[in-house]
């Protein structure tokens, strides 16, 4: 592990590198292990493909009991224009009524996503419901959704690695980095 | 951590797991190229975390893809038949394909999702596993990357569980009998 990584060619510059994110997971996962000292148990929902990898750090950081479950979600696209809704490819395996629940996302732009997740957990009556996301725009915010434990904000640039990706690109960066802006608006 | 106390020993700490991961990562950059861009797929949930941490080290282009199953129940478990709950986001005809697996016991569900993925005509199909089970294989498949052999215990730990419990711990250990019995 090298702390100058060579940068890949469509890297514009790091945002976020490994230690600086590794250290705020390892806040993040303190006060969600604090606050939820009494709960019992909670479940994390990860959300695909997007939060594996800061789901897998994270969740090894919690020192409550915890269930790890997974959705997967694509937005209903006209043209490359998305249209804010949301479809359910695959629902948690668990169901979630009467537990107390903490969607795990990587990244918080425009926040439809998230408020749709809020919305759809909401309703099946769970214990409690809290967001953790990783990242957020807050210039891209076109609905409010409350997020509870947030990583850091960005601007608003096309960002790669630590699970984000570009057409499945980079995902796997062990850093976060922004991308050449010439690659995504040409 | 309550957690840990379930542990009757510690099979491999985790310096030993992540350096292994380092190690397997670099006998995957050794076998594909850029070119080859390789489709890594990941059957949940167990292989998550294995998938998180290896993928880090990756030098070739890559991407990932994602496969959740579960069984019809105890009729189909001689057969390995799963229910494919949510398939692969990617066509993977013509593409070289990594199946990256946290544990191989008797190999029958791999089995059954090789020869599925097989009809897609992908043009490599190459298997990693984090753990393997030699003693409880029932079907030989042919594993390119193993990172431990095990012996035949009951393990927990590094995305592997008991009653969805012991995910995260960051090693791989052997679950008291007193727990599951």
């Amino acid at each position: 592990m090298t702390d100058q990584p060579a940068l890949p060619k469509d890297i514009d510059r790091i945002l976020l590198d490994e230690q600086t994110i590794q250290r705020r997971v390892r806040e993040l996962a303190d006060q969600i292990s604090a606050d939820y000292a009494d709960a019992g148990e909670i479940v994390l929902v990860g959300v695909l493909k997007g939060a594996f990898i800061f789901l897998a750090d994270l969740a090894r950081r919690l020192t409550i009991p915890h269930h790890v479950d997974f959705i997967a979600l694509s937005s209903y696209n006209r043209g490359a224009v998305s249209t804010g809704a949301v479809r359910l490819i695959m629902d948690t395996r668990a169901p979630v009524t009467g537990q107390h629940v903490l969607i795990v996302e990587d990244i918080i732009d425009t926040g439809y996503t998230l408020d749709y997740l809020v919305r759809t957990f909401r309703a099946r009556r769970p214990a409690s419901l809290r967001t953790c996301v990783l990242l957020s725009k807050p210039e891209r915010r076109e609905v409010d959704v409350p997020v509870d434990y947030l990583g850091f904000e960005i601007p608003d640039v096309w960002v790669v690695g630590y699970g984000l990706d570009y057409s499945d690109q980079y995902r796997t960066l062990p850093y976060i980095a922004a991308l050449k802006r010439d690659v995504y608006t040409t | 951590m309550g957690l840990a106390e379930d542990v009757a020993k510690i099979l491999i700490p985790e310096d030993v797991l992540q350096a292994r991961v380092a190690e397997l990562a670099q006998e995957i950059n050794a076998t594909y190229t850029d070119e080859d861009r390789p489709l890594l797929v990941c059957v949940l949930k167990g292989a998550f975390m294995f998938l998180a941490d290896l993928t880090r080290h990756l030098e070739m282009r890559h991407e990932i893809d994602f496969m959740e199953t579960s069984s019809y129940g105890a009729g189909t478990v001689s057969s390995g038949v799963v229910r494919i709950l949510l398939d692969l986001e990617r066509n993977i005809e013509g593409r070289h394909v990594l199946i990256v697996e946290d544990i191989i016991d008797t190999g029958r569900t791999l089995d059954y999702i090789t020869r599925n993925l097989r009809t897609r005509n992908p043009a490599s199909l190459r298997i990693c596993t984090l753990l393997s089970k030699p003693a409880r294989r029932v079907i030989d498949i042919p594993i390119d990357f193993v990172g431990f052999e095990i012996p035949d215990e009951f393990v927990v730990g590094y995305g592997l569980d008991y009653a969805e419990i012991y995910r995260n711990l960051p090693f791989i250990g052997v679950l008291k009998e007193e727990v599951y019995r």
